[in-house]
Order: C-alpha cells, then sequence, then structure tokens
C-alpha cells in the first residue's frame, strides 16, 4: 500500500485537474450564449431582442414547452423573445440581492412589496421608469392600469416597476367546521363575538382538536386573527405588517397613532385571553411548525385565517377529498369598509444596468395586456395546461400542476381567468366587498423608512417578543404585559419612527 | 545583517514554503481578498456604488444593535451558552472516547461509532420537529408518558428556565460522535510502552486512564478549546433557531446574537447592519483568542495555536 | 527503517490473566458498556424515529405526530424523491464526484500544511499558524466572497463546489496537532540520512498519520458530502446540482411558496407530504455516507505510530 501512495496521489491529482478543467470549459459555452441576440433595432427583423428575465419560483415541468410558443408570439407582436432564470422559493431571499449586487446580466426581474420593493430601489437596483418610456413601450398598459396603481408604486416620487393590475380585496377571512358549529347549535360565525363563543365550545368540548390554529412559527409580528379584529374591524390601516402604527381610513388628516397603545387593543386582549384560557388555541401555538391547513384536513383543527382566495381553494379541495366534512367561509367584519390591494404585491421592474428598456417594456405590456400572450404566461397552454372556459374562466386539467408555482402573479391584468370550480360562496363574498371598497386620500401613500432602519429593526423584534406572547395569551397578567409591551416599544423608537412617518403623510396630504 | 539572515532563512527554509504555498495562496484569495468587505459595516450599501463606492455612514450600522437595549444580554447567552458547550462536549466526548477504546468488545465499539454519528446527520431542522414532537404540552411523547403516570404536564416551550438544559443536552449529543472520533484518533497514537510500564507498576486500569490516557490527551484538548473559544461569541444559528422558533417568552434565556440579528433583519434587507453584528462578534472573539493563547503560551509554549 | 507495528490488542490488558487485576478490568467495563449503550440509545432512536416517519402517510404524522412504528406505511415521500430517478441519480453523481475529488486534494493539502506547521524547527511556524487562524476570526460577508466567486467565473462550475472548501483552518490545526504527537527522532534519523522535506513529508509522515488521516479525511468528506451552501449560491445548472441542494430545494420550495402566498395574495394549491418528505430526505442523504463509515473505521487501530521508532 505505502508504494501505491505516491502513484495514487499523483492520478488523483490528474484525474481532478481534467475535470476541473472540463468543467471549466463548460462555463465558456455558457458564456458565449448570453452574448446572442443584441438590440434588432432598424436591423433584420430576424435577430429578435432576448430579454432576460428572472423570477421567483421553482421551475415548472412543462416551462420550456410554454416558453417557446410564448417566445413564437412575443416575436411576432414585440421582436421580441424570452430567456427565464427562476430564483427558487427556497433560496430567493439569499440570491435574490447577490444578482443585483454582482451587477448580473438581467434585464427583467419580479418584484415585490413583500419581496423588498422598497430597498432594492432606493438601493439603485432598479431602472427608473419615466413617463416617455411608459408612452412608447406599453400602449395597451397606458390604457389599462389605474391611476392609483403607478402611484402606489412610486419610491420618492420616481417609479420602479410595472405593478400588477388586479385591485381586488384582499381580505382576511376565517375558515370554520361548519358541520362542528351545527353540532353545537352554535349561531352562524359573522362576528368576532360569534367566533369566540364557536372557539370557546369546539375548545372545550371536542378533545384533541384545536379549536384555532395558526403558524405563528414563522415569524409573523402579529396575531394572525389581528388583520380581522384590529385592523378590519376598526377600519384601520396599518402602515407596514413590521410595525404597529395605523391611520383611520375615514380620518382625512391621517393621523398616526400606535395600535398597541388603544382602547380597542386593550379590549382585544381581553378577548383573545378569554379564548385562550378557554381552550379555543393550544398553548404551544406560538412554537407550531405543522402547516395549518394540512392540520384541518387532518381534522386536527377547527379553523384559521387566511387570504380569502387561499381558503377557497381549500373549500373545493376538502369538498372533493372529504364531502362529508362541511366547511364554511366566515367574513367576521361583514359591514365594514373593505379597501383594494396595494398594487405593488406583484409587479416587473427593470435591473438598472439593463441596456433593453424599450423591449423588456414591450414584453411586460404583453404578459399583462394582450389575451393570447397573457393566457400563455399565465395558464399555459390551452388544451393541455387547463381549459378555456368562456372568456375569463378556465378549468384544470391533469396537466395544471405542470405548470405552476412561480411568480407569473406580475401579469396580473383583468384578462385573468378564474377557476370554474372556485366555490360559489367565495365568489358571492368577493363580489359583496366589491361593492364595498373605500377609496381614501392616502390609498397611495407608501413610506419610505430610509431614516428609520435602526427603529424598524428594533420596534419589530419588540412586537415578535413581547406583543405576541402577549396576544395569545400567554402572559397571565394582560395588564402588566400591556404596560411592558409599550415601555419596551418607547425604548425602540416607536416614537421616532411615528414622528418621521406622520410628517411624510402630512407632507404627502399637503401635496395633494 | 538582517536581511542577510532573512534571505538566508528563505533558502533554508525554501521546500518548506513551497509546501505552505498552496494554503496560503487560498486563504490569501478566498479568505483575506473578501475580508475587504468588513468596511461594509461602515457603510450604506447601493448597488451602484458597490462595496468600495458606497457611501460611508460612520458608526449608524452599528446603532441598531446597540440601542436595542438587547445588546448585553444576547452578548451573555452567546458567551454563557458557548462556554457550557465547550465543557460539557469535550468532557463528554473524551469519557466516551476513553471508553469506547478501553472498555468495551470490538464489535460493540464499532456498532456504537457509527450509531453516535448519526445525530450529526440529522439537520437542525428535523432535530427542532422531533423536539417539538417530543415536548409539546398536548401531545407531546413526555407529556403523554407523564400524564399516564398521574403527574401533571409540563409545558416546555412556554417555560424558559428549562430551555438551558435543553439546548446543553441536544448540543452534545448532535456533537457526540463527530467530536469523539478526534479523541479516539489521539489516543490510538498514545505508546503503548507507557501503558505497559504502568500495569508493571502495579496501576490498575482507572490509575492508568488519569495517569497516561487523559495526560496524552491534553493537547488535542487544549487545540480543540482553543480553536472554540476563537468563536466564543458566534451562536450556532442553526440550533437556537430550529429549536426556539419565535417563541418571545423564552428569549431572555436563550437569544444570542446570531438569531436577534436575523430577526432584526426581516424588515429590511440592509447589509450594512448584519455586517456591523459580524465584526463586533469578531472583535470579541480576537480579543479573547488573543488573552486565551497568551494564557496557553506561558503554560507551555508548544501547546498554544500560535 | 520499518514501522514495526504492535499487535493490535488494547493497551492495558493484563498479559497474564492476574486474578488482581480483574476487579478494575470488570469496574471499568461495567461503567463502559453501561454509559456508551445509553449514548448509543440516545443518538439511535431519533434516527429510528426518521425512518419510521419517512414511511409512514402523511395524514398520519399530522394526527399522532412521529412515532417510531408507522402506524399506517406509506411509501409516498420516497415517490415524490424519485419521481426524476434521473435527476436524482444525477445529483448523486455530482455529490459523489465532488466529495471523492475535493477530499482527495483536500486532504493531501491539508496533510501537507500541517506538517510544515508542526515542524518545531520551523522558523515562521507560529507567523503562519497566526495567518491562518486569522481568518477565522474575520469574515468580510456573503456579499464580497460572492462577488469574488463572481468575477473567477466560477459560477455554475464544479470548480464553485470544490474549491472554497479544499482547505479549511480548523482541520489543519487540529492536523498539526496529530502530526506533532509523532516522536521527532523518526524525521531527524530521515534528515541525517539526507532526505529532502517534501520526501518525509511523502514517505515517512503520511504513512505513520493513518488515524489522523482518517478522522480528517472523514472529516473533509462529510463537509462535501453536506454541502448545499455553496450550490445554492453558485449552481442553477440542473446537471450540476449535488443532492443535498437538490433535496433542500425541493422542501424549501414548498415552504417559501406558502409564505408567498400568504405575503401576495396568490394562490396556488399543490399537494406536498412535507413531514414524511422531511424525514425521507435525511435517509436518503444519509444513506451511503452511513455505509461508507465503517471501511473508515478500520483505521483506528492503535499502535501503527509508535512500533517506528525502535526501527
Amino acid at each position: 500500500m505505502k508504494s501505491f501512495k505516491p502513484l495514487l496521489l499523483m492520478t488523483a491529482v490528474v484525474l481532478t485537474l481534467s475535470t476541473l478543467l472540463s468543467a471549466c470549459g463548460g462555463n465558456t459555452d455558457n458564456g458565449g450564449a448570453a452574448t446572442e441576440g443584441s438590440t434588432g433595432n432598424g436591423g433584420a427583423a430576424q435577430t429578435a431582442t432576448k430579454v432576460k428575465t428572472v423570477l421567483i419560483g421553482g421551475k415548472p415541468a412543462d416551462f420550456d414547452m410554454v416558453l417557446e410558443q410564448l417566445n413564437s408570439k412575443l416575436k411576432e407582436k414585440a421582436n421580441a423573445t424570452m430567456e427565464v432564470e427562476f430564483l427558487d422559493w427556497a433560496d430567493w431571499i439569499q440570491k435574490y440581492p447577490l444578482k443585483f449586487a454582482a451587477s448580473e446580466d438581467f434585464d427583467i426581474v419580479y418584484t415585490a412589496n413583500w419581496a423588498f420593493y422598497n430597498d432594492q430601489a432606493l438601493k439603485g437596483g432598479f431602472m427608473e421608469i419615466t413617463e416617455d418610456m411608459i408612452k412608447a413601450n406599453m400602449p395597451l398598459t397606458q390604457e389599462a392600469m389605474p391611476q392609483v396603481a403607478w402611484d402606489q408604486a412610486k419610491v420618492n416620487g420616481k417609479l420602479y416597476m410595472i405593478p400588477n393590475n388586479r385591485p381586488e380585496v384582499i381580505d382576511k377571512v376565517v375558515l370554520i367546521r361548519e358541520d362542528l358549529r351545527k353540532k353545537y347549535n352554535l349561531e352562524p360565525v359573522n362576528s368576532p363575538e360569534t367566533y369566540a363563543t364557536y372557539l370557546k365550545t369546539i375548545g372545550t368540548n371536542e378533545k384533541g382538536i384545536n379549536a384555532f390554529n395558526a403558524r405563528a412559527a414563522d415569524g409573523w409580528k402579529v396575531h394572525e386573527l389581528d388583520s380581522i379584529m384590529l385592523e378590519q374591524n376598526n377600519e384601520w390601516k396599518l402602515i407596514d405588517p413590521n410595525i404597529p402604527l395605523a391611520y383611520k381610513l375615514d380620518d382625512a388628516s391621517g393621523k398616526i397613532f400606535n395600535v398597541y397603545d388603544t382602547q380597542e387593543y386593550k379590549d382585544l386582549l381581553v378577548y383573545y385571553k378569554d379564548i385562550a384560557d378557554n381552550n379555543g388555541w393550544s398553548k404551544n401555538i406560538v412554537s407550531n411548525k405543522n402547516d395549518v391547513w394540512q392540520d384541518m384536513k387532518a381534522g386536527k383543527t377547527a379553523s384559521y385565517a387566511q387570504n380569502i382566495g387561499t381558503v377557497a381553494m381549500n373549500l373545493a379541495e376538502l369538498k372533493r377529498e372529504q364531502p362529508e366534512v362541511e366547511l364554511k367561509i366566515a367574513d367576521l367584519n361583514p359591514d365594514k369598509k373593505k379597501k383594494a390591494a396595494i398594487s405593488t404585491q406583484n409587479g416587473f421592474a427593470l435591473h438598472a444596468p439593463s441596456k433593453k428598456a424599450d423591449s423588456s417594456l414591450k414584453v411586460i405590456d404583453l404578459l399583462q395586456n394582450d389575451r393570447e400572450i397573457h393566457d400563455l404566461f399565465m395558464y399555459g397552454i390551452s388544451g393541455v395546461h387547463y381549459e378555456p372556459v368562456g372568456d375569463d374562466k378556465f378549468s384544470a386539467t391533469p396537466a395544471t400542476p405542470n405548470y405552476t408555482g412561480f411568480s407569473n402573479w406580475a401579469a396580473n391584468s383583468p384578462l385573468n381567468r378564474v377557476d370554474a370550480e372556485y366555490p360559489a360562496e367565495a365568489q358571492a363574498i368577493s363580489d359583496g366587498w366589491e361593492s364595498k371598497i373605500y377609496h381614501f386620500p392616502l390609498e397611495t401613500f407608501v413610506f419610505n423608512d430610509e431614516k428609520v432602519k435602526n427603529e424598524m429593526a428594533n420596534v419589530g423584534n419588540v412586537m415578535l417578543r413581547y406583543a405576541i406572547p402577549l396576544e395569545y395569551g400567554l402572559v397571565k397578567d394582560i395588564e402588566k404585559g400591556h404596560a411592558d409591551l409599550l415601555t419596551q416599544l418607547k425604548a425602540a423608537g416607536v416614537d421616532k419612527l411615528q414622528a418621521e412617518l406622520q410628517s411624510q403623510i402630512d407632507a404627502f396630504l399637503s401635496n395633494k | 545583517m538582517n536581511r542577510h539572515g532573512f534571505w538566508n532563512d528563505v533558502k533554508k527554509y525554501r521546500t518548506l514554503l513551497l509546501m505552505l504555498a498552496p494554503a496560503v495562496l487560498f486563504f490569501l484569495l478566498f479568505a483575506y481578498v473578501p475580508m475587504a468587505g468588513i468596511v461594509l459595516a461602515f457603510k450604506n450599501y447601493n448597488y451602484s456604488g458597490g462595496i468600495f463606492g458606497s457611501p460611508w455612514n460612520g458608526l449608524d450600522n452599528f446603532k441598531f444593535f446597540f440601542d436595542s437595549g438587547n445588546a448585553w444580554m444576547v452578548t451573555r447567552n452567546t458567551a454563557l451558552y458557548n462556554i457550557a458547550f465547550i465543557v460539557v462536549n469535550n468532557v463528554l466526548q473524551v469519557a466516551a472516547a476513553i471508553l469506547l477504546f478501553e472498555a468495551v468488545g470490538k464489535w460493540f465499539r464499532k456498532f456504537a461509532q457509527s450509531v453516535m454519528f448519526l445525530p450529526y446527520f440529522i439537520s437542525w431542522v428535523v432535530v427542532g420537529a422531533i423536539a417539538y414532537n417530543l415536548l409539546n404540552y398536548d401531545v407531546g411523547t413526555l407529556n403523554v408518558m407523564l400524564t399516564a403516570i398521574g403527574l401533571e404536564r409540563i409545558d416546555i416551550y412556554n417555560t424558559p428556565a428549562y430551555w438551558p438544559f435543553i439546548l446543553v443536552l441536544v448540543s452534545a449529543w448532535k456533537a457526540l460522535g463527530y467530536g469523539s472520533i478526534m479523541y479516539l484518533a489521539a489516543i490510538t497514537g498514545i505508546d503503548n510502552e507507557m501503558y505497559e510500564a504502568a500495569e508493571i507498576d502495579g496501576a490498575n486500569v482507572f490509575q492508568r486512564i488519569w495517569h497516561i490516557t487523559l495526560p496524552n490527551l491534553m493537547p488535542t484538548m487544549i487545540i480543540l478549546v482553543l480553536l472554540a473559544v476563537g468563536n466564543i461569541f458566534r451562536g450556532d444559528f442553526g440550533m437556537f433557531y430550529n429549536m426556539v422558533g419565535n417563541n418571545g417568552l423564552l428569549f431572555s434565556y436563550t437569544d444570542v446574537i446570531d438569531t436577534f440579528v436575523f430577526r432584526s433583519l426581516t424588515t429590511s434587507r440592509e447589509i450594512g447592519l448584519p455586517a456591523a453584528a459580524g465584526l463586533y462578534q469578531s472583535l470579541l472573539g480576537f480579543a479573547t483568542i488573543m488573552l486565551a493563547n497568551y494564557a496557553v503560551r506561558k503554560y507551555d509554549k508548544d501547546r498554544a495555536l500560535f | 527503517m520499518s514501522a514495526i507495528a504492535t499487535s493490535g490488542g488494547k493497551p492495558g490488558q493484563p498479559s497474564a490473566g492476574t486474578g488482581i487485576k480483574h476487579s478494575d478490568r470488570l469496574a471499568l467495563n461495567i461503567i463502559g458498556y453501561v454509559f456508551i449503550s445509553v449514548l448509543a440509545i440516545l443518538c439511535i432512536i431519533p434516527f429510528l424515529l426518521i425512518v419510521s416517519s419517512s414511511m409512514t402517510e402523511e395524514s398520519k404524522i399530522i394526527e399522532d405526530g412521529f412515532q417510531l412504528i408507522p402506524s399506517e406505511i406509506s411509501f409516498h415521500a420516497y415517490e415524490m424523491l424519485f419521481k426524476y430517478p434521473a435527476q436524482m441519480l444525477k445529483a448523486y453523481g455530482v455529490t459523489i464526484a465532488v466529495t471523492a475529488l475535493g477530499t482527495l486534494l483536500g486532504l493531501f493539502l491539508t496533510a501537507m500544511t500541517a506538517y510544515v506547521l508542526q515542524r518545531k524547527d520551523f522558523k515562521w511556524r507560529n507567523h503562519f499558524s497566526f495567518y491562518f487562524f486569522f481568518t477565522t476570526l474575520f469574515n468580510g460577508g456573503l456579499v464580497p466572497w460572492y462577488l469574488l466567486i463572481n468575477s473567477l467565473k466560477m459560477n455554475d462550475t464544479l470548480f464553485a463546489l470544490i474549491v472554497p472548501m479544499l482547505l479549511n483552518v480548523f482541520y489543519i490545526i487540529v492536523m498539526k496537532s496529530f502530526m506533532s504527537s509523532i516522536p521527532e527522532a523518526i524525521t531527524e534519523s530521515a534528515k541525517i540520512d539526507g532526505a529532502g522535506d517534501f520526501r518525509i513529508f511523502l514517505q515517512l509522515m503520511l504513512p505513520l498519520s493513518k488515524p489522523a488521516l482518517a478522522t480528517i479525511g472523514l472529516f473533509i468528506t462529510l463537509a462535501y458530502w453536506n454541502d448545499w451552501y455553496h450550490a445554492l449560491l453558485f449552481i442553477s445548472k440542473d446537471q450540476l446540482m449535488p443532492l443535498q441542494y437538490y433535496l433542500y430545494k425541493m422542501l424549501g420550495n414548498m415552504d417559501g411558496m406558502r409564505r408567498a402566498m400568504i405575503s401576495s395574495g396568490a394562490v396556488v394549491t399543490m399537494n406536498i407530504p412535507t413531514e414524511s418528505l422531511k424525514m425521507a430526505m435525511t435517509i436518503v442523504a444519509t444513506g451511503p455516507i452511513l455505509l461508507a463509515y465503517p471501511f473508515v473505521q478500520r483505521y483506528f487501530v492503535q499502535g501503527l505510530t509508535i512500533g517506528a521508532v525502535k526501527g
């Protein structure tokens, strides 16, 4: 063995080097492809501009198939084609900023308020999109996009993304076990009080089931019922899910207040504690890492709160799989004012150093507003990945899962199709909301937190550490807990945050 | 005269220097070059400026950490936990290694060694899930057993006092197989003659372990402890995050610098903030290891790291 | 000069079966068996939970939690994992190639560096030790490092998976510690015979350091085998995806997507067995290494180094 060792080592080294070299060679191939397809401006109609797009999500199995068809249409109508790179859900948070930091080569990129749109724009990652650019390249979008949507997407007065065009209400509702409610002869659940009764009854009498469950372990800074009980119920608007500052929807002066420092909140704490003490939810709810919907399907949870869209699909799913279990969507704030979703929930932005802004904008224009292209991008190939039902619906096919699960929502527009299986009751609720959408002057206000980043971070931390256990009823003395929360918030700089926010709002309103 | 001596030395050590060259170049490229990024701790990073062009902002990035009122708590927690880990883990691993070597039969040893390695492969995500399964209040295995014998349930996830013990035990469990291997390898290098001589002198097996095995393991122990001391202000993020999660009730007992910083940054993606926190950890670690290494040098020059 | 291996027996074994010595050995054995058994049980039970859960029907896991014996057997998780067998095999292939190459090269370089650092006659060994150790204290963060690798054009190549992990200060220092316990008398005599440093290293030091090489080799192997981070940052081509990253993506995708759905209001329905999948992933990723581990164990035999002194 000893005499072989040097020989073995040498062989290993040689093998290593040769493999590495061959792998290296593979890289240059990749580099070559990137330079192809320069701007075909005035050149032969043959060379379409290749627009590189970065989307978030896992690459669907049939994506290449669909992209081929999509590109042939894009070439026809805009003399451009798309090349798409996917940043998986698993690691987009890490990779997304790195792509910008390394100034990698891409033109269009998905962005959203929850994907740190504001931050990225301020750091210079996105190209400013001017009125002229829109005029020149996006005729369809210019017509279709409401002014509110444009205004909401501005950062420091400049536009950095093409927002999605779907001003729906995405208020939260709760999904309940209607069969259990009937079992105990409870009143229909349509308000915070009836919901509390439901939770306490089920929690106390049904063994082995959690009346309510949430996935607080994910680090949300507010109780999962807060948007319903606190925000929607009182007709407030929370500026940002990470800070406890809000204004009243119909307050024309836009006065900001700390939601934790209100009587409504004190009352809510009593409400929550009452539910918690009566088996409304598990003592360990804050550590729960299970998927709540899966829990509900398995019969271990009797209700949870979520966006109406998600809940509707849950309903449809269970109807198919367990028809004997009856679920119902309960809107706990049926008579309150509703707000439309902010347009920056999804959108496309341009990478600042991109040289293909014009073609990129043309492509985005078509993705959102050209029926054929929109259908392809959003749903796949007609007849394969979906069956069109009329102009505005579709029904799923066995191949539907092969083209889903990524951020094509950036192209949301009035051309969207609704799943034909979408439960009628959910649709009824949504329709009811549409008629109650309330418009208010501060609708287009977006908070710029540049100057108060430290306070944002610290306040968020305080919310997680002190507010969450308090809200989930884990603190015995609510009054003391509440007082502690307010003290800690002050120490974290919530006053400075509030002052900054108020001054921005005042400036915004005076400019209107 | 010094210059002359220096080049003579280079000539004298030329083979050794050549042998060191790959590693020196490697770390120069992959460690020292990126180290320039430490400046980010003092800058307001933007994409157009990049690392070197972005504007300076003094100590602003450190403010979120020090103004939070939690800086001392998380620093203290990080250090204390690491000290506990160092002590408990090493003692356990040495004991396991010695017993494996001395006290059990060959096949049992091989089996036990393989089995002890299993926890290393289980990711913290899975460990956290298993722990939750075992310890949760409603249906956790622990509480099921307690109620079966008529005792009250224990609410582990809402009682901070249990957690230092839980975390220390879990950390020891996970590192056991990995760490004991190093000690095992060191034990195999101990000269058999010493044992034979001691036996002839009438020492029993415990005495042999105490007077021969342990002293011979000292160099390895010291090195491993010193290496760990350099990281005494860095928390094992995977463990703390997956075991403790986002349960604020437990934070005073379990929050470490790394988890605290991570949570602070879910709101803003400022690169400067974690860079500042990292620099803070590095400086503290640097001071600590310099002291520790100096102390070891005083005791025995060859046992130190450098 | 030959290395005489003493018989691979354990130290302290009474050469003559004197009755007086038996009681202390017996005591030690009892302590040993009990202590090690307890540890072994604590280590194996969670693993059994994982194996069992990987084969359990997902809904049962949600209902009952992890059980030692599956209440309802289902291989759905494994089906999901192996749904694209070609992909999976490729992932295994990449991981094996990267691990094998990385370990061989890395181990060699680590040993060579450690050897120089432990040479007591090397005037600058402490300076270089500090040079290496310092890199573990200060760190520029992810962004500069990513930019560096990017600028070296290592993206999407095997280089990015192998090179950054070739050398690790921790292993170098531990190896140095092991090597310094080898008596200097051996290398002294070789030098007197006129052997050069590299030859001494290659032909003397390496063979004498078998336990150290096995240990560090094992660690390097494990590091490469378990690595998903470098793939996450630098690999986007399917063919170059190592096993751990492939698995991590599969799981993380569902998690990340769920959160995005909540934030963005979008809806996607996907039916995925997350809990059992996590467990199956652990088994799939761990299995091969565990099988290879016993082969490494035979290097932990006492006495290989010692006899050589007498030679």
